[in-house]
């Protein structure tokens, strides 16, 4: 048995009867998202191409841009922070999924749904740490971005990206190191989203501010909290929420 | 500092009421399928004229607990790809848990046969491979909590083992209840005996349940964030303090332990029937506060 190289470990084996191409093996792509929150301005544009390109149901997002209003005037800031599917490396959705709906693409690292497989048993909802999951009404499958599949698979650049009107989404290829995003994430102090839970994401922020997800005010009155969280769910199919209501 | 959300999505809670149910029927059924071997399998025969009825109340059980997971799912006439190898997916839970709930039931009704035309080596050979079976059926729907990261109120190692001795709980209290029931309308008495076994199993798992509250309360008081605010919206709901623990736990305890009320069987039918609703919102607070802490 000829003993395998360490340095090698790292990458995808090269199959050759994959069948893909003439080539025989796929190139070895790694699709990531930087997100400059500096340049961010908050217009929704990118929240709206998703929706058109990937035709999202009424009162329902792949991707959106949460906006904060911190501090009383006059020192008042309004931060924002772009939301979407991680394409965590280690993704705990895949981790979950009973039926193999949802995968990590081999070739390129995008967390990808087989809506055709998924029994729409909500566990990846409920396991995804970044909220980023739900279930679309019209599939009655779960939903989620996926870096536009079908653009990002023909050379295109995601909807978002092509549509953000400051140049604050920078997507490309990691694995190669002259890509713009690979320069950027060389050069630059880069954070993700909960780097603590070993996701692994793939969408970098820059100047993110961290306390803007999840949770935004840490104080004792956690009934008055959770109930104007649970008063800006908007889904207007949705009524199990309110839990027996 | 003041901070208002502008905009945000968060995306509604995936589960209905009947993923609780779930657990609870699958706890109870695994909780009397281990009851009914005390006898068949362990030997011990004061509680074998329980062995056949709780045989079958574990299978009926059975029958509800798929039905409910099947009625939750968006694409209902998709669960059977839970069942196709190649669908197998080996990190799931949930991907163990399909298969266990398919081979379980059949494992029990065979068990149930051979009780029922009284082949007692056979029952006993069946009981003893169908236990580990009554055990990971109740267990994986633990490890399918525990083994979520994102949620800090699931995410705990105590999650499997808690499942595991509440389902015994509610299956005992289910069986005295049953017990009770076929006293009243029975020729031939059971053994008072078995009362005082089957009450001090119960004393015994609830300072168990008990023990592992305390555990989580602890760990989660001094855990991450979210985990502190998992366990402070759970003492802010009054269902999960007063429903699940005063009502479910402490006060059956009492009535168990006290001798004035722990020999009358209307008091042991009392604090058995709040032991089975106590585990049913113990159930339903695992799955609902875990949502409650936003994480979008």
């Amino acid at each position: 048995m000829a003993e395998t190289n360490k340095l090698d470990q790292g990458k995808v084996p090269e199959d050759p009867a994959s069948g893909n191409g003439a080539s025989g093996s796929l190139p070895t792509k790694r699709w990531a998202m930087l997100v400059d929150q500096r340049l961010c301005i908050g217009c929704h544009s990118c929240t709206i191409a998703c929706k058109s390109e990937n035709n999202v149901p009424l009162g329902y997002w792949r991707s959106w841009v949460k906006g904060i209003q911190k501090g009383t005037f006059p020192g008042v800031g309004n931060l924002y922070l772009r939301r979407l599917c991680n394409q965590c490396d280690t993704p705990p959705c895949v981790q979950v999924c009973p039926v193999q709906a949802t995968v990590r693409r081999e070739e390129d690292g995008v967390v990808v749904m087989y809506y055709g497989k998924c029994i729409g048993c909500g566990m990846c909802i409920a396991a995804c740490p970044y909220d980023a999951r739900f279930f679309n009404p019209v599939r009655n499958t779960a939903d989620k971005c996926d870096f536009c599949l079908s653009r990002i698979d023909n050379g295109l650049k995601p909807a978002c990206v092509e549509a953000c009107v400051s140049g604050a989404l920078i997507f490309g290829d990691t694995a190669d190191p002259s890509s713009e995003i690979s320069q950027k994430l060389a050069s630059t102090a880069t954070t993700v989203l909960k780097a603590e839970l070993g996701t692994k994401p793939k969408v970098y922020y820059v100047e993110a501010d961290h306390s803007l997800q999840g949770r935004i005010s840490f104080s004792d009155r956690f009934e008055d909290e959770i109930l104007e969280y649970r008063r800006h769910i908007p889904s207007p199919a949705a009524e199990y929420w309110k839990r027996g209501e | 500092m003041e901070a208002a959300v502008l905009y945000n999505v968060p995306h509604e809670i995936p589960w209905k009421v009947y993923i609780p149910l779930y657990f609870y029927f699958t706890g109870l059924s695994a909780g009397s399928f281990i009851l009914s071997t005390l006898s068949t399998v362990f030997g011990i025969k004061r509680f074998k004229p329980m062995a056949l009825p709780a045989a079958i109340i574990s299978f009926v059980l059975l029958m509800l607990a798929p039905a409910c997971l099947i009625l939750d799912l968006h694409q209902p006439t998709r669960f059977w790809h839970t069942l196709v190898p190649e669908y197998f997916n080996r990190t799931s839970a949930l991907s163990y848990g399909s298969w266990l709930l398919t081979i379980y039931p059949i494992a029990n009704l065979v068990y149930i046969y051979f009780i029922y035309v009284k082949y007692d080596r056979v029952t006993k050979i069946l009981g003893t491979f169908t236990v580990p079976l009554a055990i990971f059926v109740h267990a994986y729907t633990g490890f399918a909590f525990a083994l979520v990261r994102a949620r800090a109120w699931w995410h705990s190692a105590l999650m499997p083992g808690y499942f595991l001795t509440s389902a015994l709980l509610s299956g005992i209290a289910l069986l005295v209840v049953v017990a009770l029931v076929m006293d009243r309308y029975q020729k031939n008495k059971l053994d008072p005996e078995l009362y005082t076994s089957l009450r001090l199993m119960m004393v015994g798992i609830l300072l168990v349940d008990l023990f592992w509250s305390g555990s989580f309360w602890l760990t989660l008081l001094v855990s991450t964030a979210d985990g502190y605010a998992s366990i402070m919206l759970a003492f802010h709901e009054k269902l999960y303090i007063w429903g699940e623990y005063v009502a479910g736990m402490l006060l059956p305890l009492v009535i168990l332990i006290l001798p004035w009320t722990r020999t009358r069987k209307a008091w042991l039918c009392f604090a058995s029937l709040l032991i089975i609703g106590g585990v049913f919102l113990m159930r339903y607070s695992v799955v609902f506060i875990g949502f409650d802490v936003p994480l979008s």
